[in-house]
């Protein structure tokens, strides 16, 4: 079995695309979760301001999520044009 | 376990074309909708005073839903789209339950399924978004907090239905991938009934809620 | 050539047994160690009970250690394994069979210590409830095993399925692969839904009246925090199931690896934040009973929205497998 560079090379980009997709995902999901954590405390002390709490929330999570976003981003590029 | 992966299908040339169908996603989808339709016509069908059972399962749903859809955006906008979020609601839980059934397949264990609902709320969303703050404001929100950020906002817009498509998705499929594993292992006894009634029942009915929850407010950011 | 795979499947075997028993015995160690302190510090609070809180604690841990238990078999059967038949497939089962399992009970034996120390904590704040608060810490500790069965079950799979006939060359890394998705993606959910049954037990000590409402979501919410090992089992799955055609290039290979590693890491993060987000809600519906409905709610959008990175990985790992 010869292995030849190109291989190598598309190996790696495979490879690298999962581990970035999966250690991209620790730190958004930890952080929205606190996100989420936080509202539903907010919401446990301010009942009838639920709805504005929720969308305040939601915002904050897109927010952080996006290093997440970039990950995929990353990934996907990795998969489909390198 | 051949079968992992496996579809009915139903390819038809179509201008040099080969468009593929899915045979049993259509079928099953069908189905649901015949048990939706039947539901809503006997729910309506006797309207009293004093209802009977199907009509009192009926206005307990509509009401529920309606109260969400109001709690989330307000009481106008709620009405608007209360029927849209109670039809979705009522088509995802009766395709997450439709595994239950012998010789049954859930519609939304195709990736289709789930990805045409989750475009349809993205659209939805942003035109309700594009109704409420004009054309202008809607195309300025891109632009926050700098403008360089379009691209990455524009990206994490897609990311959603993604998302939301994704979820439903992969907890029906993985279900039912999961069901069939065990089973085959196990050869059916004892465990499957209890795999059935956590991952078709349990998070069935919780997937639909949370999709339907989700689209509700994406609605209600666009609008707000 | 048959004496040297021998000797190389004997080395993964106990390389395997190794790992499985070493990481397996961290989380349940952490675990039991967090019931003992917080054990100590009720029995200093009240002496009087020490004897209740003793038999809680002793309780507890023997259900923390059920994850490292797994662990154990798991490295019995590497060890003593029939080496009689064995082929070149052989070395990267043991070797993934054992580090699914020591990964996979991390989680659970750090989360399944947590509610058995709140409920010490509780049983001294309200005495009167003892029986309900050992019930729901039971339940919470035996839920948060579940991502460890589910380790268990991938590893289980691993040594009794038959891979023969199948190529080398992509399947070797596809069964290591399955290992790490199982295994590392049950890491969060373990620890997350450890902290949501943590919350459960303080509630339900803090307003014994809301205790009906307060297991409910509390298993409501440690059920969506286990969809993420939940993919990382489904991914396991593809991964053993599914027969991938003979392929030479080492690339094929490396993307199933790689899908492996992607789902098993990314199930960490969302399963530790949708834990929070659950333990937060379950804390808050104890102390203002009145708005039940508003947090579940919010608890459950909140938790989506914090898998949708977790979902990304699956869609990752889904094209690796699927179209690669």
């Amino acid at each position: 079995m010869a292995i030849e560079g190109t291989h190598i090379v598309q190996a790696a980009a495979f490879l690298g695309a999962g581990l970035s997709m999966g250690l991209g995902a620790i730190g958004p999901g930890v952080g929205e979760g606190l996100a989420a954590a936080k509202a539903c405390e907010a919401i446990g002390k301010n009942p009838v301001e639920a709805g504005l709490l929720t969308r305040t929330m939601l915002v904050g999570q897109a927010v952080s999520e996006s290093t997440g976003i970039y990950a995929l981003v990353i990934a996907l590029l990795l998969l489909f044009v390198v | 376990m051949e079968e992992l992966g496996r579809i009915h299908q139903l390819i038809i040339p179509f201008f040099g074309h080969n468009m593929t169908f899915n045979l049993e996603v259509i079928v099953m989808t069908w189905i649901v909708f015949i048990m939706i339709l039947a539901f809503g016509f006997f729910a309506a069908k006797n309207r009293r005073i004093i209802p009977g059972p199907v009509q009192i399962m009926g206005e307990l749903f509509v009401n529920q839903l309606y109260g969400l859809t109001e709690d989330a955006m307000d009481k106008e906008l709620g009405q608007k789209y209360g029927p849209l979020i109670c039809a979705l609601f009522l088509f995802l839980l009766l395709s997450n339950w439709a595994g239950l059934l012998p010789f049954m397949e859930e519609p939304t264990k195709d990736l289709n399924t789930p990805l045409s609902m989750g475009l349809m709320g993205f659209f939805i969303a942003h035109y309700a978004g594009i109704r409420a703050k004009g054309f202008k404001g809607y195309i300025k929100e891109y632009f926050e907090p700098i403008f360089f950020m379009m691209p990455l906002n524009l990206i994490g817009e897609l990311a959603k239905v993604v998302s939301i498509s994704f979820r439903l998705f992969g907890n029906i499929m993985g279900g039912s991938i999961i069901i069939m594993v065990v089973s085959h292992l196990t050869y059916s006894v004892l465990l499957p009934p209890f795999l059935n009634a956590f991952f078709t029942i349990f998070v069935g009915t919780i997937q639909a809620f949370v999709f339907t929850m989700l689209t509700i407010v994406y609605i209600a950011v666009q609008v707000k | 050539m048959t004496d040297d795979i021998q000797v190389w499947v004997k080395v993964a075997a106990f390389i395997g047994g190794g790992m499985a028993m070493g990481f397996g015995a961290i989380g349940a160690a952490i675990g039991e160690g967090y019931t003992a302190a917080k054990a100590n510090e009720a029995i200093a609070r009240s002496p009087q009970i020490s004897g209740d809180l003793f038999k809680t604690m002793l309780l507890g841990q023997a259900i923390a250690e059920t994850a490292s238990i797994f662990a154990l078999i798991i490295a019995m059967l590497l060890l003593f394994a029939d080496f009689s038949n064995v082929s070149t497939l052989t070395i990267s089962i043991f070797l993934s069979s054992g580090l699914c399992m020591g990964l996979g009970a991390i989680g659970s034996g750090i989360g399944s210590g947590l509610p058995t120390g709140e409920a010490c904590t509780g049983i001294v704040r309200q005495p009167g409830m003892k029986n309900r608060i050992t019930t729901i810490m039971l339940a919470g500790s035996a839920i948060a095993q579940s991502p460890a069965i589910f380790a268990l079950v991938t590893s289980l799979i691993l040594l009794f399925v038959d891979f023969t006939g199948r190529p080398v060359s992509p399947t070797w890394a596809a069964i290591i692969g399955a290992g790490f998705a199982s295994g590392l993606g049950a890491i969060g959910s373990g620890i997350g839904e450890g902290l949501v049954a943590k919350s459960g037990c303080e509630g339900i000590a803090r307003q014994p009246l809301a205790a009906t409402r307060t297991t409910n979501v509390m298993l409501l919410g440690m059920a969506v925090t286990e969809t993420t090992a939940i993919y990382g089992l489904l991914i396991a799955c593809i991964l053993i199931f599914k027969s991938f055609p003979a392929a030479e290039s080492i690339a094929s290979s490396m993307a199933l690896l790689g899908a492996g590693l992607c789902m098993g890491i990314g199930a960490i993060g969302p399963g530790i934040g949708e834990g929070f987000t659950a333990q937060s809600a379950v804390k808050w519906i104890s102390r203002s009973e009145s708005s039940t409905a508003q947090l579940t709610r919010s608890m459950l959008v909140g938790q989506a929205v914090a898998e949708s990175t977790g979902i990304y990985a699956l869609v990752i790992s889904l094209v690796l497998i699927f179209v690669i």
